[in-house]
């Protein structure tokens, strides 16, 4: 029983491993769908922002606040700009837009991929004399990859206005402070290192949701248990290889 | 007669469940063949198989006498240029109209221009008497709609030989007599076809040969007039049943 199980996830590891060489080797090629690509980026970008924007603002306040109150006890609060801004893009940020992209566009492209597949679509693109990694994975794995990136430094940012707020109202900080000490506290690396991490989970995301996707099965009901497999899978690859991700990226720019 | 497509003794299976037992048959070209036999015998595995959308177990494919069935994926995306199917349910992109669907094709493998291309889909459209759907998407459309739509989509781009999967099941007398003018204009124009039916009037009207599918195996093959006359006890059952 453990056997079987073990030996049908090391099948799908397996299956996964090819299915992202295909897709780099198609992404690498040409025909490239530019206008899917720009679709796709507006579908999985440019519709998540207000709610990544959202997140981000309350993230930052409710940080500062806490922080705030917290270290204000040992007369710390002039810390708080440093620790609310370098938690917010070096982890909040990154993980909290990711696991939300997850939930949104993993779910989204493996139901739209399977549905797709359950209605023979995908069999209509192969039998039309075109290639279904092309016209589908591609556009979507390459926009995940960039956006993600954007939309976390965005939220990140964003967070790190909304403590702007919090601190001087809250904590008589004057922005020039606030600023001074976020700036002189983030460095570039951080920056770059976050956005590599959230280009890796976007791969994530969208490589584990468009294998799915094509892997459906048993009509709508399999529609269904596609997108619940890929959020729960790619929740828990994201915040394990986070840890790891972020032990790397440490060991490089520290 | 040029044989244009052989398919010799293949068989194929879905796990345990046999479907194709050693398929043996010729299309001759400009030829169009009736493909019978009762629902699930495998009649669109068949046509499936022959453009590699399945993979068949054993025996070959040629076209052109080339074989066809050992070709890679990448490999078959130009003889499906060549060999189209016409989906049993359309099969329609159901994100993009009608107009994206019939055209795919075209932007994919013609260097038209959009004006060209519109023309060309207008002028499909008119033809299958739709054109006042073009900008309607798959949903808004009937069954009939739809599978007319998707054999539109198939036949834009001129191919060598058309795999009709029931292309006039779920239409109304009209759209049937429609379908059958579209396929003997195929034919006249030396297109060859496999039109797989139950609707045994319509296969007479237009298909040279008859070939039933049942068990697995090709149980008849032979002319229209011998399969009208024909004593076979199995033919006449079938005659009568459908
Ligand atoms: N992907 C698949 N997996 C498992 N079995 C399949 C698959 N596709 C088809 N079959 C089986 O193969 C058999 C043949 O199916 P097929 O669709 O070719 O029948 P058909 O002759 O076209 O029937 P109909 O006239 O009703 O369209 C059926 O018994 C079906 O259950
Ligand atoms: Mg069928």
């Amino acid at each position: 029983m453990i056997k079987n199980k073990l030996k049908q996830d090391m099948r799908v590891i397996g299956d996964v491993t090819l299915f992202t060489k295909d897709t780099f080797y198609c992404m690498l090629s040409r025909p490239f769908y530019l206008g899917r690509f720009l679709e796709q980026i507006i579908h999985l970008g440019i519709e998540s922002l207000s709610i990544t924007i959202v997140i981000g603002i309350v993230t930052g306040l409710v940080m500062t606040l806490q922080f705030g109150y917290g270290l204000e006890k040992f007369g710390g609060t002039l810390y708080v700009p440093a620790i609310v801004s370098l938690s917010l893009m070096r982890e909040l940020a990154p993980i909290f837009t990711s696991l939300l992209i997850a939930g949104r566009i993993g779910s989204g492209i493996s139901a739209e991929i399977g549905a797709m597949k359950v209605s023979q679509q995908i069999d209509a693109i192969r039998a039309l004399g075109t290639n279904p990694m092309r016209v589908l994975v591609v556009p979507r794995v390459l926009a995940s990859i960039l956006s993600l990136p954007l939309l976390a430094t965005l939220s990140a940012f964003m967070g790190i206005l909304g403590g702007l707020t919090i601190a001087n109202i809250e904590f008589n900080m004057t922005p020039g402070f606030y600023v001074n000490k976020v700036l002189s506290t983030i460095k570039l690396s951080d920056v770059f290192g976050s956005m590599a991490k959230c280009a890796f989970f976007g791969l994530v995301i969208s490589i584990l949701a468009c294998f799915r996707g094509f892997e459906t099965k048993d009509g709508t009901k399999g529609v269904g248990s596609s997108a619940k497999w890929v959020v729960v899978r790619t929740s828990i690859i994201i915040l394990i290889s986070d840890f790891f991700l972020s032990k790397i990226l440490i060991l490089i720019f520290d | 007669m040029q044989k244009i497509l052989e398919v010799k003794n293949v068989f194929k299976n879905f796990g345990f469940k046999k479907v194709h037992n050693g398929v043996s048959f010729d299309l001759n070209l400009g030829e169009t063949i009736g493909l019978l036999g009762p629902s699930g015998t495998g009649k669109s595995v068949l046509l499936r198989s022959i453009i590699g959308l399945e993979e068949i177990d054993d025996g070959e494919i040629l076209y052109h006498h080339q074989r066809i069935d050992n070709l890679t994926e990448v490999e078959l995306y130009k003889i499906r240029t060549r060999i189209s199917y016409s989906f049993q349910n359309g099969a329609l992109f159901d994100s993009d109209s009608v107009f994206e669907n019939v055209a795919y094709p075209l932007f994919e493998h013609t260097k038209l221009n959009e004006l060209e291309i519109e023309q060309k889909v207008m002028n499909v459209l008119r033809i299958i008497n739709l054109e006042g759907a073009k900008d309607l998407m798959p949903s808004d459309l009937s069954g009939g709609m739809q599978k007319r739509v998707g054999l539109a989509r198939a036949m834009i781009l001129n191919p060598e030989i058309l795999l009709y999967d029931e292309p006039t099941a779920g239409l109304d007398p009209s759209n049937v007599e429609l379908v059958i003018d579209v396929m003997k204009k195929f034919k006249e124009q030396g297109i060859s076809g496999i039109l797989v039916t139950h609707d045994i009037p319509t296969a007479l009207r237009i298909c040279d040969r008859i070939l039933i599918l049942k068990d697995g195996v090709i149980n008849f093959n032979g002319t229209t007039e011998e399969f009208e006359n024909s004593n076979d006890s199995f033919v006449k059952t079938f005659l009568k049943y459908e």
